[in-house]
C-alpha cells in the first residue's frame, strides 16, 4: 500500500456528521431544480386539459419520491461512490444484459426490466453508473497519463460496452448521450484536442457504415428529419405539427391552458417528448427563453459546484452528471424544433415519465453530495485515506 | 505537500470546463435562435397553420325559395322528410340497436349490409344513414321509442317538391345535384361539398336560381386531429331564398295541358298588354319530382327514347316553319308597301307558274278572286305568291323582324331558340346560292328556310292584336307588369285592323279555315290563323294522283298543325298559340286546342274584373316574395 501512500497528495481526515451535511446542503440548487419540476407539473396540468389526472398528479408523486431519494443520496459519503464505482458500473452492465434477455418490449424497443415492484430501465441507470466509473478512473490520472493512448483505452471500453447493449435495444438517443458524456469528460480532463478532431474525421467517414447498421425506423427518422414535408401525414407528421405548435406560440404565447394544437390532439406525445412545444405554444418565445435560462441556471450551477470542489472525483462526477442533464435539454429542444432528428429523448424534469425523473434526481443528489463534500480530499487510489 | 501535476491537472480542468461552458452557451444560443426563427419570424405563418389545423369552415345549405303561380298556388316547394341515422359511439351495442330499429323500420338485406359496412368504415362519431324519406309519423315513432334505440337520431331532410308535377315541369324546371361543372365561384365550391345540395336545372328553377338559392350559412367549428367537431366558434344561419311568383296561371296551364292531350305539342297564352305568360305548356311532359332523387335508368331511358321528346320544351325550343301564320306578316308588308288595298282582289287559279316551276295553292281547284281578308280567311297561297312577287322578300323580312321573328323573345328560360329569318345575304353566305324568286314565294307562305318557335309566333300575333306595340314577354310577375308602350306603334292602325279582320273571318265566317273552332262567350269571340306546315315534299306524281290524306301518313310525316289566335276580337287581351307536331291540319288539330284554352282564359278573366285582378295578383306576389305569407 505504500506505493499508493507515496503518491497521495492530500491526506486529511474528513468525516462530516449528518447535521453538518444538512447544513452544507445547497438549498438554492435544490430550489432551482424544484422550480423547474413545478413548471413541468403545471404544463402537465395543461396537457391534461386542466386536470391533474392523468399526468400532473402522478408526476407530482414521482417528484416526491425522487426528492426523497435526492436528499438521501446527497447525504451519502462521496467516498462510498468512489469505493464502489466499478461495482455499480458492473451492476449496470448486468442489468443491461438482463434486459436484453428478459426485458419488456415497449414502443419497438427492449428497454424495461421488471424487478418485482418497479420497472427499471437499465440504460438510465447506466447514464449515472458510467459517469461514476469514469470519474473514478480519471480521479487519479496524471496529465502525462491522460496524454497517453493506453490510458484512454479503459475508459473508452467502459463506454463501449453499455453503448453496444443500448444500441442493440435499440435506443440510439441514450447511446449517443453516453458517447457525448464520455467525450465531455475526456475533454475536461485534458485529452488533447487533436484527438477529438481525429475522432470527428473518423466519425464522418464511418457515417455511411453506421447508416448500414441502422434499423429501418431509425433511417426513416433521419430521412424525415432531413425533409419532413415529404410525408406530412406519415412519419413527417410529428416534426411538422411540432414546428406548428412551437411557431404558433409567437412572442407571448396563447396563454396557459389556451393551447389549441395539443388540446385538439394535433400534437402527438404532448405529455412526454414533445412537451416543450406545448410550453412554448402557451408561453411563447419569452416563456421558452425563460425556461431555457432556468435550465442553464442548473447547468452553470453544476459547473460551479464542480469548480469549487477540491477533489477530482467530485469535480468529474458533477461535470459528467451536469453534461448528461444538459444533453437532455439540447437534444430534446433541438429535436422538437426540427434541428435534430427525433430520437426519443425527453425534456428533463418536465416530460412525464418516472424513470428519467428518478435517475435525474439521483444524479442531482450526487452533485449535491459533491458540493457537501467539496472540501474532502480523496486519495488517488480511491481508498478512504485518513492520516 | 501535493505533487505539482495536481495543480496542472486542476488548471487544465478549469480551462476545459470554461471551454465546455462556452460550447454549451453556443448551443443555448443556437436553440434560442431557432426558437426566435420559429416563433417570431415564422410565428404568424405557424399560427395560420395551427388555425387551419383546428378550424373547419363549413357551409350550411340555404332553403330554396318557393315558386308560386300568379294566384299563389305553389308550383315548387320544399318538403321536409326525415332520415334516421346511427351514431356508433352513442350506442351501447350497435348490433342491438340495429335489431331494435328493425322492429320499427323493416330493412332489406342489401341495406343492412351497407349499414354494417358503413358502421365499420366510418369513425365512431360519424352518422351512418339507416333509412331516409321517413314520414313525420315514422320519425315520431322512433322518437317515442328512443330509450330502446340508443344512438339513433332523426335528421331533417329537405327535398324539392312540385305539387303540379307534369303540368308545370317545363315552366318550373327541376333541381338536381350540383356537379363540378356548376361551380362558378368560391361560394359554389363550398356548396359542392354539402351533401345533397341541389341547384336549378332548366325552367324557372334555373332562370331565377339567384333569387331562389338564398345565402348559405357559415359554420366555423373547432375540430381536433381526428376531425371531430369540438365546439362551434362562429355561426351564421343560412338565409332562405326568395319566393318568386310566376305569371303562370296554373288553372290555364291545366286547361292547356288537357287540351293538348296525348299530342306532342305546345300551348302559350300571352297577355298582349302586360307581356305576362299565363300558360306555357309543352307535351308530353315529365314529372319534375323524379329528378330530385337519382333517376332510375329505366325511367331515364324511357324519357330520352320517347319520339315525342318529353324533355324538350317545345314552346320555346321547338322550331317550325310558321306556314300560313306567316301570311299575316306578308299581308302587313303588302299593306305597308301600298301594293294592296282592302278592295283589291287577286285571282287564284289553283297554281301559278314561275319560269318552269309551278307553285300550287293548297286548294287544287283554286279560290277564284279574293280580297286580302278573304285570302287570309281561306289561307289562299296564290294570293300571297302574287303579293310577295310584287313587294319582294326584303319588305316581308323587315316586317317579320319588327314582329319579333328571327330573334329571341328572351323570357329567360334556357333552350329558347332564335328561329331563322333568312335573307338574301344569309342565303349567299350559308347556302352559297343566290336568292331566287322561288325562295320569295316559299317565304310568302311561311315555308322554306324560315322557321320560328311557337313563342315567336304568338308574340307576333300579340303585337298585331295589341295595336302594334312591342313588349317583353316574361314569366316573373314582378318583372314589370306595366306596359312599356312605344310612342309610335310599329304599324298603322288601319293595316292592323284589316289583318285582324281577316283573322276574325278565319274563325267567325262560314268557310274560314278555323270556322269549326269558333265560340261565342257572352259576345267574346276569337280571331286566329291556321297553319299546316309540310315536313315532306309533295311530289308531282302524288299531286296528280291526289295528295295522300294526313290520316294515312305515318305520324312522323304528317304536317305540323298550328293555330295562333287572339281574343276577344273587339278588344283583344290575350294571344294564344297551339302547335301540334305532326298534328295533320292546323284547322283540325290545333284550332280546337287554342279555342278551348282561350275560352278558359276568357272565363277566368272576364273583361271587367281583369285589371283589378291583375293588380291584386301583383300585390300578393310582392307579399309572397318578401316571404310574409308562407
Amino acid at each position: 500500500m505504500s506505493f499508493f501512500k507515496e503518491r497521495n497528495c492530500y491526506l486529511k481526515n474528513y468525516n462530516l456528521s449528518l447535521t453538518d451535511k444538512m447544513k452544507k446542503f445547497n438549498y438554492r440548487y435544490a430550489a432551482l431544480i424544484c422550480l423547474v419540476v413545478f413548471i413541468g407539473i403545471g404544463i402537465l396540468y395543461s396537457a391534461g386539459n386542466g386536470h391533474f389526472s392523468p399526468w400532473a398528479d402522478r408526476q407530482f408523486m414521482r417528484f416526491l419520491l425522487s426528492f426523497v431519494l435526492f436528499y438521501v443520496v446527497s447525504l451519502i459519503n462521496l467516498r462510498f461512490w468512489m469505493k464502489y464505482a466499478y461495482w455499480i458500473y458492473t451492476a449496470g452492465i448486468l442489468l443491461l444484459i438482463g434486459v436484453s434477455l428478459f426485458g419488456h418490449v415497449g414502443m419497438g424497443a427492449q428497454r424495461w426490466l421488471n424487478l418485482g415492484m418497479i420497472n427499471v430501465q437499465p440504460s438510465e441507470v447506466m447514464k449515472i453508473a458510467l459517469v461514476i466509473a469514469l470519474a473514478r478512473y480519471f480521479h487519479g490520472s496524471s496529465p502525462a497519463d491522460i496524454r497517453s493512448w493506453q490510458h484512454l483505452a479503459p475508459p473508452l471500453l467502459l463506454m463501449l460496452w453499455p453503448v453496444l447493449f443500448i444500441i442493440a435495444q435499440p435506443d440510439l438517443g441514450t447511446a449517443l448521450m453516453l458517447v457525448f458524456v464520455t467525450g465531455a469528460l475526456l475533454f475536461v480532463v485534458g485529452v488533447q484536442l487533436w484527438k477529438f478532431l481525429l475522432v470527428f474525421v473518423l466519425g464522418g467517414i464511418s457515417m455511411p457504415i453506421l447508416w448500414f447498421f441502422m434499423h429501418d425506423y431509425q433511417k426513416q427518422r433521419v430521412l424525415t428529419f432531413l425533409n419532413p414535408e415529404s410525408d406530412p401525414l406519415g412519419t413527417g407528421y410529428h416534426i411538422i405539427q411540432s414546428k406548428i405548435t412551437l411557431g404558433s406560440g409567437g412572442l407571448f404565447g396563447k396563454g396557459f391552458m389556451e393551447s389549441t394544437q395539443s388540446r385538439l390532439s394535433f400534437l402527438p406525445e404532448k405529455q412526454t417528448d414533445f412537451i416543450f412545444t406545448l410550453f412554448s405554444e402557451e408561453f411563447g418565445f419569452l416563456g421558452s427563453c425563460t425556461l431555457i435560462a432556468l435550465f442553464f441556471g442548473i447547468i452553470i450551477y453544476g459547473f460551479l459546484i464542480a469548480a469549487r470542489c477540491h477533489n477530482f472525483f467530485g469535480k468529474l462526477l458533477a461535470i459528467g452528471l451536469t453534461v448528461n442533464f444538459a444533453l437532455y435539454v439540447f437534444i430534446n429542444i433541438g429535436m422538437v424544433s426540427g434541428l435534430l432528428p427525433v430520437v426519443g429523448v425527453p425534456l428533463p424534469l418536465i416530460s412525464y415519465g418516472g424513470t428519467a425523473m428518478l435517475t435525474l434526481f439521483i444524479g442531482f443528489g450526487l452533485i449535491e453530495a459533491v458540493d457537501i463534500n467539496r472540501e474532502m480530499v480523496i486519495g488517488r487510489s480511491g481508498s478512504i485515506e485518513d492520516e | 505537500m501535493s505533487s505539482p501535476w495536481v495543480y496542472e491537472k486542476e488548471r487544465v480542468l478549469s480551462n476545459r470546463l470554461l471551454g465546455l461552458a462556452g460550447i454549451f452557451f453556443l448551443f443555448g444560443f443556437i436553440l434560442i435562435g431557432r426558437l426566435f426563427y420559429l416563433q417570431i419570424i415564422c410565428g404568424d405563418l405557424y399560427l395560420k397553420m395551427a388555425d387551419r389545423n383546428r378550424i373547419s369552415v363549413r357551409l350550411t345549405a340555404p332553403k330554396r325559395g318557393y315558386i308560386y303561380d300568379r294566384n299563389g298556388v305553389k308550383l315548387a316547394e320544399n318538403k321536409t322528410s326525415f332520415q334516421a341515422v346511427l351514431i356508433r359511439e352513442e350506442t351501447e351495442d350497435y348490433q342491438k340497436t340495429l335489431q331494435n330499429i328493425q322492429k320499427l323500420l323493416p330493412l332489406d338485406e342489401d341495406e343492412l349490409a351497407r349499414i354494417q359496412k358503413e358502421i365499420k368504415q366510418k369513425r365512431a362519431f360519424m352518422p351512418v344513414r339507416i333509412k331516409n324519406g321517413l314520414t313525420f309519423e315514422e320519425a315520431a315513432l322512433i322518437q317515442v321509442n328512443a330509450p330502446d334505440l340508443r344512438g339513433i337520431q332523426i335528421e331533417e331532410e329537405v327535398s324539392r317538391y312540385y305539387p303540379l308535377k307534369e303540368l308545370t315541369a317545363h315552366v318550373t324546371g327541376y333541381v338536381s345535384f350540383m356537379t363540378e361543372k356548376d361551380v362558378k365561384n368560391e361560394w359554389d365550391a363550398g356548396l359542392l361539398d354539402l351533401p345533397g345540395y341541389r341547384i336549378g336545372r332548366i325552367g324557372a328553377e334555373e332562370a331565377y336560381e339567384s333569387f331562389l338559392r338564398g345565402r348559405p350559412g357559415i359554420r366555423k367549428t373547432e375540430v381536433n386531429a381526428y376531425g371531430r367537431s369540438v365546439r362551434v366558434l362562429e355561426e351564421h344561419k343560412a338565409q332562405k331564398g326568395n319566393n318568386i311568383t310566376l305569371t303562370i296561371d296554373s288553372r290555364l296551364q291545366k286547361a292547356a295541358f288537357e287540351a293538348l292531350g296525348d299530342e306532342s305539342g305546345s300551348v302559350i297564352v300571352l297577355d298582349i298588354h302586360t307581356g305576362d305568360i299565363l300558360a306555357l305548356v309543352s307535351t308530353p311532359a315529365f314529372d319534375a319530382n323524379i329528378f330530385t332523387a337519382p333517376i332510375p335508368k329505366k325511367v331515364w331511358n324511357e324519357l330520352i327514347q320517347n319520339e315525342k321528346n318529353p324533355l324538350q320544351n317545345k314552346a320555346i325550343n321547338g322550331v317550325y316553319s310558321p306556314g300560313s301564320i306567316f301570311k299575316l306578316v306578308v299581308a302587313l308588308a303588302g299593306l305597308e308597301s301600298g301594293h294592296i288595298t282592302k278592295e283589291r282582289t287577286v285571282y287564284c287559279p289553283g297554281r301559278i307558274q314561275i319560269g318552269q316551276q309551278y307553285f300550287h295553292c293548297w286548294k287544287h281547284a283554286g279560290h277564284g278572286a279574293l280580297t286580302l281578308e278573304e285570302a287570309l280567311m281561306h289561307s289562299c297561297d296564290v294570293y300571297f305568291y302574287q303579293l310577295a312577287q310584287e313587294i319582294g322578300a326584303d319588305k316581308i323580312l323587315s316586317v317579320a323582324r319588327r314582329l319579333g321573328l328571327g330573334q329571341k323573345a328572351d323570357i329567360g328560360l334556357t333552350g329558347e331558340k332564335e328561329g331563322l329569318l333568312p335573307s338574301k345575304e344569309w342565303k349567299r353566305q350559308t347556302q352559297k346560292e343566290n336568292w331566287r324568286i322561288g325562295d320569295t314565294l316559299n317565304l310568302s307562305i311561311g315555308q322554306g328556310y324560315l322557321n320560328a318557335t311557337p313563342l315567336q309566333l304568338v308574340y307576333a300575333v300579340a303585337v298585331i292584336a295589341n295595336g302594334g306595340y312591342r313588349f317583353d314577354p316574361h314569366l316573373l310577375i314582378a318583372e314589370g307588369s306595366d306596359i312599356i308602350p312605344l310612342k309610335q306603334p310599329l304599324f298603322k292602325k288601319e293595316h292592323l285592323d284589316l289583318v285582324r279582320s281577316g283573322m276574325n273571318m278565319v274563325v267567325n265566317r262560314a268557310g274560314g279555315t278555323g270556322y269549326k273552332a269558333r265560340f261565342d262567350l257572352n259576345g267574346q269571340k276569337m280571331a286566329g290563323k291556321t297553319a299546316s306546315t309540310q315536313v315532306r315534299r309533295i311530289t308531282m306524281k302524288e299531286r296528280k294522283s291526289g295528295v295522300i290524306s294526313q290520316d294515312k301518313l305515318p305520324w312522323k310525316y304528317r304536317d305540323h298543325a298550328m293555330f295562333a289566335a287572339f281574343a276577344p276580337t273587339d278588344n283583344p287581351r290575350f294571344a294564344v298559340i297551339a302547335a301540334v307536331e305532326h298534328g295533320g291540319g292546323g284547322a283540325k288539330k290545333a284550332a280546337p286546342i287554342a279555342s278551348a284554352v282561350l275560352q278558359e282564359t276568357l272565363r277566368l278573366y272576364p273583361a271587367d274584373s281583369y285589371d283589378q285582378e291583375n293588380e291584386q295578383a301583383f300585390i300578393s306576389a310582392l307579399v309572397r316574395q318578401l316571404g310574409v305569407a308562407k
